[in-house]
C-alpha cells in the first residue's frame, strides 16, 4: 500500500522536473532573436520614482547584475539599462513612438531576474526623455531594452 | 485696413479681459489695431471638413482664410521660411493623431507658396524629421536618429552632418544661421539646450520640464514653455525666455488653469504668439487652443486670478492678451504674401 503514494509522489516530482525543463527550453524567440545582446540579469536598483503620465513617454535606467550572456557582447557584471515607459507592462508598453518592444514582465521589481534583448548605446535606438539618476556617476553606455522577459531567479 | 475690416477683426477676437474693465478692454483694442496690418499669421485648425488644415489670418483675426482645404490630410506645424516666400509644414494621412511630441516625426514634409498654392510633398512618409529653415531658405535642419542633416532642398541631398547629443526633437535652426536649439536629454530629460551649428558645442538653456523651444529673431534669445516645479500638484506650463547661455530665464506669461504652448515671436520682436490650452499639450490632439498675441513690452504678464503664479511673479504685470480663434503651431511673417491686405 506505500508504493502508491510513492509513485504519486515520484510523478509530480518528475512533472515538476519536466516543467522545470519546459520553462529553460521555450524561451520566447523575440527575446532570442530582437537586438545584437541577450541577457540574464537581476535587478538590482531602481533610483528615482517610476513616472506613470500618459502625457509623455520616457525611459527610465535601472542598473542590472548580468548573471549569464547569452548573445553579443558585454564587458561588464553591472550594466545600466532604459526601459521604455517602465510603469506599463512590457505586453502593451508599444506605441506610436517605439513601436518594435515588448516582453512578458508586468512591473519592474528589485530583485527580479530578467531575460533581455538588448542593443547599446541608447541614443542609437530611441529618441525621447530620459530619466537617468546615474547621469554624472556613472559614464558607461546606456543599454536599450527591447524585448524583457521574467526569468527564473 | 478699413474701419469696417477692423470692425470685423474685433468681433473675430475675444477680449480676454473681466467684463466691467474698460480700461483694459481699451488696451486689448489699440492691442488689436496696432498688429491687424502687421504682416500674416499661418496656423493649424480644425477646417469644415474636420480635418486640420493650414490657414492664414490677420494677427488681429481678421481676412481669415482656409488654405488648404484637404478633406483627404491631416496638416499641421506650418513655418515661414526667413523671407516669407515659401511656407513648409507637415501632411498626415487623414485620421492621423497629430502628436504634441511626434508630430515632427509624423507624415509628410511639404514645401509650398506662403498662400499654400503649389504644396510640393519633400521626401517620404516619416522623412526629413523636424525640417526647419535656413536662413537664406535654401537648406533646411533635420533631426533624425543618427543625427542632425543639414539637406540642400535644391538637391535633396544631405550636405553635412552633426552629432544629435541628446536632443531628441522640436529642432530648430536659429535666423542668422548660428544655432540650433531643441529639447534633449542633458542632465535631466526636458532640457532645453542650445547648440552651435559649426563646433556641435552644446549648453543648457532651461533645465526641467522645458521643451518647444523657438527662436527670438535676434538669434540671442530662446522661447519655450516650461512647468516650473513648486507648483499644487501638476501645475500649469507658462512661458519662458532666456538668453541662448541660458543666464537670464524668465517668464514671459502664465496663467493658472491653462497651459501655455506655440510661443513664437513677430519678425520684429514686438509681439509674442501662444496657445492657451486646458490640457497639457497643447490640444493638437484635438482641435488645439485659442491662439493669443501679446506684446512682448507687456511682459511678464499674469492672467486671470491665478493667486499661485502671482505669488511666485509679484512683479507681472496684468496681461494685456488678444485672443484669436482656435488654433495650434501659429507661426507670424511680416511678409505680404499675396492675398487680401
Amino acid at each position: 500500500m506505500k508504493i502508491v503514494p510513492s509513485l504519486v509522489l515520484l510523478s509530480v516530482a518528475l512533472f515538476a522536473v519536466s516543467c522545470a525543463e519546459k520553462t529553460d527550453t521555450t524561451v520566447d524567440p523575440n527575446v532570442t532573436t530582437r537586438g545584437s545582446i541577450e541577457v540574464t540579469a537581476r535587478l538590482e536598483e531602481i533610483r528615482g520614482d517610476l513616472i506613470d503620465d500618459p502625457m509623455y513617454d520616457y525611459a527610465h535606467v535601472m542598473k542590472y547584475r548580468v548573471t549569464q550572456v547569452h548573445r553579443g557582447k558585454v564587458d561588464k557584471d553591472v550594466i545600466y539599462v532604459g526601459h521604455y515607459n517602465p510603469a506599463e507592462p512590457r505586453s502593451s508598453v508599444a506605441d506610436a513612438r517605439v513601436q518594435e518592444i515588448g516582453g512578458n514582465v508586468k512591473q519592474f521589481r528589485v530583485g527580479d531576474v530578467h531575460r533581455m534583448a538588448l542593443e547599446v548605446p541608447i541614443d542609437d535606438h530611441f529618441m525621447g526623455g530620459i530619466i537617468n539618476k546615474y547621469f554624472g556617476e556613472v559614464n558607461d553606455p546606456i543599454y536599450w531594452a527591447i524585448w524583457t522577459d521574467k526569468a527564473a531567479k | 485696413m478699413t474701419m469696417r475690416q477692423t470692425s470685423v477683426a474685433l468681433l473675430a477676437c475675444v477680449v480676454l479681459v473681466p467684463v466691467g474693465r474698460g480700461a483694459q478692454e481699451d488696451r486689448v483694442t489699440q492691442l488689436a489695431r496696432e498688429v491687424g496690418t502687421k504682416g500674416w499669421i499661418v496656423y493649424a485648425a480644425r477646417g469644415e471638413n474636420g480635418t486640420w488644415d493650414l490657414f492664414l489670418t490677420r494677427p488681429d483675426g481678421s481676412a481669415r482664410r482656409n488654405i488648404t482645404n484637404t478633406p483627404e490630410y491631416e496638416e499641421g506645424g506650418p513655418r515661414f521660411s526667413p523671407d516669407g516666400k515659401q511656407l513648409l509644414y507637415r501632411r498626415f494621412a487623414k485620421g492621423t493623431v497629430i502628436h504634441h511630441d511626434l508630430w515632427g516625426f509624423q507624415g509628410n514634409l511639404m514645401i509650398a507658396a506662403p498662400d499654400g498654392s503649389n504644396p510640393v510633398q519633400i521626401g517620404g512618409d516619416r522623412e526629413l524629421p523636424w525640417a526647419s529653415w535656413s536662413p537664406d531658405g535654401k537648406q533646411i535642419a533635420c533631426l533624425t536618429q543618427k543625427g542632425i542633416q543639414i539637406v540642400d532642398l535644391a538637391t535633396k541631398k544631405t550636405v553635412r552632418e552633426l552629432p544629435r547629443k541628446g536632443i531628441y526633437q522640436q529642432l530648430f535652426w536659429s535666423p542668422d544661421g548660428q544655432w540650433f536649439c531643441g529639447v534633449a536629454n542633458a542632465q535631466i530629460m526636458w532640457t532645453v539646450v542650445r547648440m552651435h551649428a559649426q563646433t556641435g558645442e552644446l549648453n543648457i538653456v532651461h533645465e526641467f520640464q522645458s521643451c518647444t523651444p523657438d527662436w527670438f529673431p535676434d538669434s540671442q534669445h530662446i522661447i519655450y514653455p516650461c512647468r516650473p516645479a513648486g507648483q499644487n500638484g501638476y501645475g500649469f506650463t507658462q512661458l519662458w525666455m532666456s538668453d541662448g547661455d541660458g543666464k537670464e530665464a524668465r517668464m514671459i506669461y502664465g496663467e493658472d488653469g491653462c497651459h501655455i504652448y506655440g510661443g513664437a515671436l513677430s519678425p520684429d520682436g514686438q509681439y509674442v504668439l501662444f496657445t492657451r490650452c486646458p490640457d497639457d499639450g497643447g490640444g493638437s490632439e484635438k482641435s488645439g487652443a485659442p491662439i493669443c498675441v501679446m506684446r512682448m513690452a507687456d511682459a511678464p504678464a499674469i492672467a486671470g486670478p491665478s493667486l499661485e503664479l502671482r505669488k511666485v511673479h509679484p512683479e507681472a504685470k496684468e496681461a494685456v492678451v488678444l485672443q484669436l480663434v482656435e488654433g495650434w503651431e501659429p507661426y507670424w511673417t511680416y511678409a505680404e504674401i499675396g492675398v487680401e491686405k
